[in-house]
């Protein structure tokens, strides 16, 4: 009854209601589509990372990252990348010599990180043959091809074909150099990804290198990024000389930006929901002020405090609630079908590859975030209906029917 | 007569610490089951406010009610609020009913507060409506009744709670003469067949005469209790 009455009260005005309504549909709406533009975004940026650049796991010598010394290597790689590639969950393993290196061309130098590589296992763990824009894949039987990015070849003026010179500091610390040739340039979404990296056969390097059939990065690919702890156990109780690390370890920023993605959108939905709240809180005040008598009248006959406040709140949320499925539907349609064919930041994509985003963003949402959009909403319903309610119960009964 | 209400030195003063304005002035009165009473006097002689305390809607300022033997003026808000609900019906003088509800919902608002079963509401519900002779209305909403058909939906809803005595505080003054008897008709069966306590207040002379006993104040004070039935 009270149910009934509280429905249909929220009826007798249905503009004042209707533009409610509607304001809370779009607010809704617009929450929960940035949070899925950022959600969408943020897990972009992270299966990249982790697909592209950094993998689940890394496997280092202990000492390894104290300074990148190249003699803090992993000499037996060879049955370690077997070892690692038969472990459950993994889906692709990859050995390589990392090494500090200055590449330098007749027009200027760069400081660099070396990456030696095994052209197949690599592929198969970083997809480094997809990010290639022009030139070939390591596909000659020649030695000393390098692979260097768009960004690197065009600040040194190199092309396709061109020698460039590494210079790099040996396992026992002398200073060594080699020549190369550009076998291809490679471009990915990450500006300083490209000009951090470039990328050399993995003997070619340890020729430099002195470090024999030696690795010193393990870089391994998981089957699912969500839960790379148990994985990450097992791996590091059979290595327990070796460091391993998560991606959350090796990239901790990536992590804080998974650990606030959803965090700084409720934050944003929350604003939204006090914005509207002020409106929830006006057209409910309205309601009860223009309703004096009745109240008044009703209170006189026996409604009690509890119940009137019940009243109130249930108007109260089913104003609030009339409105919500229609934004949480429409944000579902539009995050699906913007996650479907994304949309188009090109024209920002410089701005954006700086921090190493996709100028195509696919907004994304979990069901746990509408859940969590309807919770906050009701939240803000039951508190904007308080204000409403206090005043309902202040009412003298006598004084309201007098008019 | 069993008596159901009684007032001691009633006093309702308003502003007491500037211009007092005695609205009660030390009314001491009792009311017996099946009193068919009106309250009369002039605009402001304080009809509504000794109403108003009989009914546990307003505090005396000194002096007691008693309803029933239990002494309304004391009761705690919450404890008054659930006495009204079980023990005092009320007729207002307008903005009786819920816009939002059907006559037939109005009239079981309150037996729906008293928490009474589905069938035994429905059941008095519909025989209180064709009692006031609005059987066919049931559906109707307030809007589409007229004044005094609201009216009699209002006296339904306050006896579909089985109330001790129904106060009506001025139920004519919006009704043009032919509705005001004809309300009246219905009140006075109710009062004659059921048995229901009915104290009105009115200043409508036409409204008097059908009263059974009449209490006039003025200035807060009853100056006059006649009895103009004996029985
Ligand atoms: N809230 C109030 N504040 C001050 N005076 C009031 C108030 N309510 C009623 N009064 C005064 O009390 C007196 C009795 O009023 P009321 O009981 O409404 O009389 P009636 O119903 O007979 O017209 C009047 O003088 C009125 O002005
Ligand atoms: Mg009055």
């Amino acid at each position: 009854m009270l149910i009934k009455l509280a429905w249909r009260n929220i009826w007798r005005h249905r503009v004042r209601s209707g533009v409610l309504f509607a304001a809370i549909a779009i607010g809704v709406w617009a929450g929960v589509f940035t949070m899925a533009f950022y959600y969408g975004m943020s897990m972009q940026r992270l299966k990249t990372a982790i697909e592209k650049e950094i993998s689940d796991l890394q496997v280092h010598h202990a000492d390894f990252k104290k300074d990148y010394d190249l003699q803090f290597h992993i000499p037996e790689g060879d049955t370690l990348l077997d070892f690692l590639a038969s472990q459950q969950g993994v889906k692709a393993v990859a050995g390589r010599t990392v090494s500090r290196a200055m590449i330098s061309a007749a027009r200027g130098s760069a400081g660099i990180m070396a990456n030696g590589v095994f052209p197949e296992a690599e592929d198969r763990v970083t997809g480094l043959s997809k990010k290639l824009d022009t030139g070939a894949y390591f596909s000659t039987s020649r030695r000393n091809e390098i692979l260097i990015s768009t960004k690197t070849a065009h600040k040194l003026k190199l092309k396709q074909g061109s020698k460039a010179v590494l210079t790099l500091i040996t396992q026992d610390g002398h200073l060594t150099s080699g020549a190369f040739r550009v076998a291809g340039l490679f471009k990915t979404t990450n500006g300083p990804y490209d000009e951090l990296n470039v990328f050399v056969r993995q003997p070619d390097l340890n020729r430099l290198t002195g470090m024999g059939k030696g690795v010193n990065e393990i870089a391994v690919l998981l089957e699912s990024h969500d839960d790379p702890d148990s994985v990450l156990a097992a791996v590091r109780q059979a290595l327990p000389d070796l460091q391993v690390e998560a991606w959350s370890e090796i990239a901790p920023e990536l992590n804080l930006l998974y650990e606030m993605t959803d965090f700084s959108s409720y934050i944003f939905i929350a604003i939204i929901l006090l914005g509207l709240s002020f409106g929830i809180v006006n057209t409910m005040l309205m309601s009860v002020l223009e309703r004096t008598r009745e109240l008044g009248m009703i209170m006189a006959l026996g409604m009690n405090k509890v119940r009137v406040f019940f009243m109130i709140l249930l108007e109260t949320l089913f104003l609030v609630f009339s409105g919500v499925p229609f934004g949480l539907l429409l944000a579902f349609i539009t995050v699906e079908y913007t996650g479907r064919f994304g949309i188009d930041l090109s024209m920002f994509s410089d701005a954006i590859s700086g921090f190493g985003y996709d100028a195509y963003i696919y907004p994304a949402l979990q069901g746990y975030h509408y859940l969590a959009v309807i919770i906050m909403v009701a939240t803000a319903a039951v508190l904007s209906s308080l204000f409403p309610a206090r005043k309902a119960l202040m009412l003298n009964p006598a004084e309201s029917i007098r008019g | 007569m069993e008596t159901v209400i009684s007032t001691k030195n009633l006093f309702r003063t308003y502003n007491p610490d500037t211009i007092p304005v005695h609205a009660v002035n030390d009314v001491s009165i009792t009311f017996g089951r099946g009193e068919f009473t009106a309250i009369v006097g002039p605009s402001g002689s304080g009809k509504t406010t000794l109403l108003n305390l009989i009914g546990g809607l307003d505090t005396p300022t000194s002096g007691s009610v008693e309803v029933n033997g239990t002494d309304v003026s004391h009761l705690k808000a919450n404890k008054l609020i659930d006495f009204r609900l079980h023990n005092i019906g009320f007729v207002f003088q307008s903005y009786n009913l819920i816009p939002v509800l059907t006559a037939f919902e109005n009239t079981g608002f309150i037996m729906l507060l008293q928490k009474a079963s589905k069938e035994e509401r429905e059941k008095r519900v519909m025989d209180l409506l064709e009692q006031v002779g609005l059987g066919d209305k049931a559906g109707s909403r307030p809007r589409e009744l007229s004044g005094g058909q609201q009216q009699r939906v209002a006296v339904a809803r306050a006896l579909a709670s089985r109330p001790q005595f129904v106060l009506a505080d001025e139920p004519t003054a919006n009704l043009d003469s032919v509705a005001a008897s004809n309300l009246l008709d219905i009140m006075e069966k109710l009062n004659r067949e059921e048995h229901v306590t009915f104290l009105f207040s009115t200043h409508d002379q036409r409204v008097i005469d059908r009263a059974y006993r009449v209490v006039t104040l003025e200035d807060g004070k009853v100056i006059r209790d006649e009895n103009k039935r004996n029985g």
